[in-house]
C-alpha cells in the first residue's frame, strides 16, 4: 500500500512555504507570550487602535471611490455617497466615528504606556515611534474634517491654519503651504485630501510596520510595581500564549468595537451639514474637533500679551514645546537608574496634563450642553 | 452854430468822459447785480466756514443769529466747504475788518434770512444748477426744485400757501445733513416720522380737510415692518409711493401703477387682465382695495377663497363665476400648503434620525416655487393659469411626501440590520469568550 498522496491545499501551503518560509511568522506568534497581572487590560489598547486604523484604512479606499476632491464636487459627492451610493451612508458614518474613536484609543493607548512605564529601555524607539503615530493620527483628522467641505469644517480649517500661521518666523510659511494661498479655498482641498490619502498613508504604514515590529521585538513591558512585588515574593511571572489565548481576547475587543461602530453609524450617523461658502460669515459656535478642543480653548484663555509676546505664539510655542518633551519621555525618565523623586515628579507631570487636558475639554462642551 | 462845431469837433474827448463813468458804473451795476441773483460760488476747498468773520460775529450773538453757528461741524454745506456768505451772500471781508454794517450790504448781495416761501427758489439758485452741483457730485440730481413745483406742496407754495412744506422742513436749516446719513430726517428709516410731523398734526390738517391717521396706520403695516424691524432700507415708506419732492397722492388711476413699481409681477398680471377682458377695473378693483393702502398687512392664504378672511367676498356673491374660482383658488392654494408642511416635517423627521436628505429638501423648492408663483397668479384672475401652476407645486409637494415616506423607511431597515448586526455580534462574542475560556483550560505546552 502506498503512502496516501496530499491534498491539494497541504500541497499549496507547502508550495508557498518553500518559497517564502512564511511559517516563521507562525512560529512566533506560537512563541510569543503576553504578561498577565492587574493591568493586563491596557494591552489590549495598542490592538484597539490598529483594529481601528485598519476599518479607517477599509472604509477610506470605499470613500475613495465616489469622493472628489474640489471645492465644487467635493460636498456634493459626500452627499451623493450618503444618499445614493448602496450603504454608502453606513461607510461614510463608520469612518467619522471610527476616526474619533481611533483618537480616543490612541491617546488612551498613550497615557496607559506613559503611566505604565512601558517606554523605558529598551523600548524607547517603540514609544518614539507610538507618539509620532499619535501625531500622525491627529494631522489625518485635521485633514479629514475638511474634506467634506461643510461650512463647520471650512471655518474649523481657518482657524486652524491660522494657529499654525501664528508660529515665529516660520508661521506665515507654514500657513501659506496647509492653505495653498493667503485663504482657505479650493486649493486648500485638494492638498488636505492630498496630504490625507497619500503623504500621511504612506507616513502611517511605515511607522506602524516599524511600531509592531518593535513591539515584536521587545514583547510587552511588565509595570515596574508588577515586577518589583514579584521580585519580592519570589513568585514566577505569569503570562500567557498570545495565540490563541490573547489574540481571541483581542478579537472580543475588535468585534465589540465594529458593534458600537455599527449602533453609532445607524442610530447618530455623521451630519454632513451645509455646503462651505467661502463668503459667509462664519456661524457661531465654530470649534474644532474635540480633540484639539482642549488647544482651543487653552489659546482662547491665554491673554493678548505676555510679557510684551504675543499670547497666541506663545501658545502655540507651548504646545510645540509640549509635543517634544512626549517625544523625549524615555529619555527624561531616568526611573530605572535612581527611582524616586524625578520618577514621582514625572508621574505628577502626567496626571496634570491629563487633568488639564480634561478641564479645558470640559470647558468648550459644558457651555454648550447647559 | 460855431459852438455846437466845436462841440462836435471836441465830441471823441467829451465821449470820452461820457463813457468811461458810465461803463465803470455799469460795470459795478453789473457786479452788484451779479452778486444778488448769483450765489457767491465758492468752489469746495475756499475759505471755511470757520474763517470767516459771519462765523466769529454770530457766535457771540444770542437765539437765532447764534444757531447757525452751531452746525459748523454736521452740515453737509458746511462740510463741503460752503460758508454762510455762498447762501445769504454779504461780504465777511468786510467784517472782518469790523464793518459789520459793510458785511451786511445788500448790494453785495447780503439776502439776510430768506422769505419762508421764497425757500424752494433760494435753495434752488444752486441745486437746480447743474454746473454748480457738479462740483461737488457729479451724478447729483437737480430736478428738485422743479419736481416740487408739480408737488401739492409746490402747487400750493407757488398759490402763496405760508403753511405749505418747503425745503427746510423735511431737511432742516442749518444742519442739513445728506440724505445717505442715518441721522438725516430724510433718511428712510425717518422719512415717515418727518411727513408725520406735519400730516400726523391735527390742527395743521384741519385747514386742508387732510386725514391725519396715515402715519399710524403706516407704523402697522408690513412695510414699516420690514423697514424699522427688519432694517431693509428699501423697504417702501411715505416718498416712495408719493414721491418725495413731487409728492403728491396717487390718484385711483395710478395706484396700481405705484404698487407695480416694486411688485411687478402682480402688476403687469393685474393689467393684462384689464387688457384681456376689456374692462376698466380702476374704479372698482384696485390693490387697496384688497390690501389697504397705509396699513398694508401681510397677505395671506385667508384673503383668497370665501372664508371670514377673504377679500373675494367683497365683490362676488354666491354662484358668480369669480365667486367660484376664489373657491377653488383656495382650495388649491390650501391643498399645496399642506402637503408642503406634510413633506417638510417628514424630511425633517428623517433629518433629525440621520437620514441625509439634502437633495429631497432642494427638490421640495419646486414646490415652494409653484406656491410663490401659484400666490401671485391670484392677481391674474385666471382660474386656469393659476391651477396649473398650483397644480405643479402639489406634485412637487407630494414627490416630496414620498422622499419623506422613503427615508422613514430607510430609517427602519437600518434600525432592523442594526438590530441583526448587533445579535450576531453578541453571538460572536458569545463563541468567542467560550473559546477563551477553552484554551485558557489547556495546559501550556
Amino acid at each position: 500500500m502506498s503512502p496516501a498522496t496530499p491534498g491539494p491545499v497541504p500541497r499549496l501551503m507547502a508550495w508557498i512555504e518553500e518559497r517564502t518560509g512564511l511559517s516563521v511568522l507562525g512560529e512566533l506568534a506560537r512563541k510569543k507570550r503576553v504578561p498577565r497581572h492587574r493591568h493586563t487590560f491596557w494591552y489590549y489598547l495598542g490592538g484597539m487602535t490598529l483594529f481601528l486604523f485598519g476599518i479607517q484604512v477599509g472604509t477610506g479606499i470605499l470613500l475613495l471611490l465616489y469622493y472628489r476632491p474640489s471645492a465644487s464636487e467635493a460636498f456634493e459627492s459626500v452627499q451623493f455617497i450618503m444618499t445614493r451610493v448602496p450603504f454608502g451612508w453606513l461607510i461614510r458614518s463608520i469612518h467619522s466615528w471610527s476616526a474619533n474613536l481611533l483618537v480616543l484609543a490612541a491617546f488612551v493607548h498613550m497615557f496607559s504606556v506613559f503611566f505604565l512605564k512601558a517606554y523605558r529601555k529598551p523600548r524607547e524607539l517603540t514609544w518614539l515611534s507610538g507618539a509620532l503615530l499619535l501625531f500622525l493620527m491627529l494631522a489625518f483628522g485635521f485633514s479629514g474634517y475638511l474634506l467634506p467641505w461643510n461650512t463647520l469644517a471650512f471655518f474649523a480649517t481657518q482657524v486652524g491654519t491660522q494657529v499654525a500661521g501664528a508660529v515665529p518666523l516660520v508661521g506665515p510659511f507654514m500657513l501659506r503651504l496647509l492653505r495653498g494661498g493667503d485663504q482657505v479655498t479650493g486649493g486648500t482641498l485638494t492638498r488636505f485630501y492630498g496630504m490625507h490619502v497619500a503623504v500621511l498613508p504612506a507616513l502611517a504604514t511605515v511607522l506602524v510596520g516599524a511600531h509592531l515590529l518593535l513591539v515584536q521585538k521587545h514583547g510587552m513591558s511588565v509595570p515596574p510595581a508588577v515586577e518589583k512585588r514579584r521580585s519580592e515574593s519570589g513568585g514566577a511571572p505569569l503570562s500567557m500564549p498570545f495565540f490563541p489565548n490573547f489574540l481571541l481576547r483581542d478579537l472580543i475587543g475588535w468585534v465589540a468595537a465594529l458593534g458600537i461602530l455599527a449602533a453609532l453609524a445607524a442610530l447618530f450617523p455623521w451630519e454632513l451639514g451645509t455646503k462651505a461658502d467661502p463668503f459667509a460669515p462664519a456661524p457661531a459656535g465654530i470649534r474644532p474637533e474635540w480633540y484639539f478642543a482642549w488647544m482651543f480653548q487653552t489659546l482662547k484663555l491665554l491673554p493678548s500679551h505676555i510679557l510684551g509676546l504675543e499670547g497666541e505664539m506663545l501658545g502655540v510655542l507651548g504646545f510645540g514645546a509640549g509635543a517634544l518633551m512626549l517625544l523625549l519621555v524615555p529619555f527624561l525618565d531616568r526611573a530605572g537608574e535612581a527611582p524616586g523623586r524625578w520618577d514621582r515628579l514625572l508621574l505628577a507631570c502626567g496626571w496634570a496634563v491629563v487633568a488639564f487636558m480634561a478641564v479645558m475639554t470640559l470647558i468648550v462642551y459644558l457651555p454648550a450642553e447647559g | 452854430m460855431r459852438n455846437s462845431r466845436l462841440l462836435l469837433r471836441s465830441a471823441p474827448g467829451w465821449w470820452l468822459l461820457l463813457a468811461v463813468p458810465a461803463v465803470v458804473l455799469l460795470a459795478l451795476l453789473g457786479a452788484v447785480h451779479a452778486a444778488a441773483a448769483e450765489p457767491q460760488h465758492l468752489a469746495p476747498g475756499g475759505p471755511r466756514p470757520l474763517e470767516t468773520s459771519c462765523v466769529s460775529c454770530h457766535a457771540q450773538l444770542d437765539d437765532a443769529l447764534l444757531e447757525p453757528t452751531r452746525h459748523t461741524g454736521d452740515d453737509i454745506h458746511f462740510l463741503k466747504g460752503l460758508s454762510c456768505h455762498d447762501c445769504h451772500g454779504g461780504n465777511p471781508a468786510a467784517g472782518a475788518d469790523g464793518d459789520p454794517e459793510a458785511a451786511h450790504d445788500r448790494k453785495l448781495g447780503w439776502t439776510g434770512k430768506p422769505v419762508r416761501g421764497q425757500v424752494p427758489a433760494f435753495c434752488a439758485r444752486c441745486h437746480a444748477d447743474a454746473a454748480f452741483m457738479k462740483r461737488f457730485n457729479p451724478h447729483t440730481r437737480i430736478d428738485q426744485y422743479s419736481e416740487y413745483r408739480t408737488s401739492v406742496h409746490g402747487r400750493r407754495n407757488a398759490e402763496g400757501d405760508e403753511r405749505a412744506a418747503v425745503c427746510v422742513d423735511c431737511h432742516g436749516v442749518h444742519s442739513i445733513r445728506a440724505v445717505s446719513d442715518p441721522r438725516s430726517p430724510v433718511y428712510p428709516t425717518r422719512v415717515a416720522e418727518t411727513c408725520g410731523t406735519c400730516h400726523a398734526d391735527e390742527n395743521r390738517m384741519r385747514h386742508y380737510s387732510l386725514a391725519t391717521t396715515q402715519y399710524a396706520e403706516y407704523r402697522k403695516s408690513v412695510h414699516a415692518r420690514a423697514l424699522y424691524e427688519g432694517g431693509d432700507t428699501s423697504a417702501p415708506t411715505c416718498n416712495d409711493c408719493h414721491g418725495s419732492h413731487g409728492a403728491v397722492p396717487p390718484g385711483v388711476e395710478n395706484v396700481a401703477a405705484v404698487c407695480g413699481s416694486c411688485h411687478g409681477r402682480e402688476a403687469t398680471l393685474f393689467r393684462e387682465t384689464e387688457a384681456k377682458l376689456k374692462l376698466d377695473l380702476t374704479p372698482c378693483i384696485q390693490c387697496m382695495v384688497c390690501h389697504g393702502n397705509h396699513a398694508v398687512s401681510p397677505p395671506t392664504d385667508g384673503m383668497v377663497g370665501v372664508g371670514a378672511d377673504s377679500t373675494c367676498t367683497g365683490c362676488h356673491v354666491e354662484e358668480d363665476k369669480g365667486y367660484k374660482a376664489a373657491v377653488r383658488m383656495a382650495d388649491s392654494i390650501h391643498g399645496l400648503v399642506e402637503r408642503l408642511r406634510e413633506a417638510s416635517d417628514r424630511l425633517d423627521l428623517a433629518e433629525r434620525a440621520g437620514v441625509e436628505v439634502g437633495p429631497d429638501r432642494f427638490a421640495l423648492q419646486e414646490a415652494r416655487d409653484q406656491l410663490v408663483e401659484a400666490r401671485v397668479l391670484v392677481h391674474s384672475f385666471d382660474l386656469e393659469r393659476f391651477l396649473i401652476a398650483a397644480q405643479k407645486g402639489i406634485a412637487a409637494a407630494d414627490a416630496g411626501v414620498a422622499a419623506g415616506k422613503r427615508a422613514a423607511a430607510e430609517l427602519r431597515t437600518r434600525r432592523a440590520g442594526l438590530g441583526l448586526s448587533l445579535v450576531i455580534i453578541v453571538a460572536v462574542i458569545i463563541a468567542l469568550a467560550l473559546k477563551v475560556r477553552e484554551v485558557d483550560r489547556k495546559p501550556a505546552t
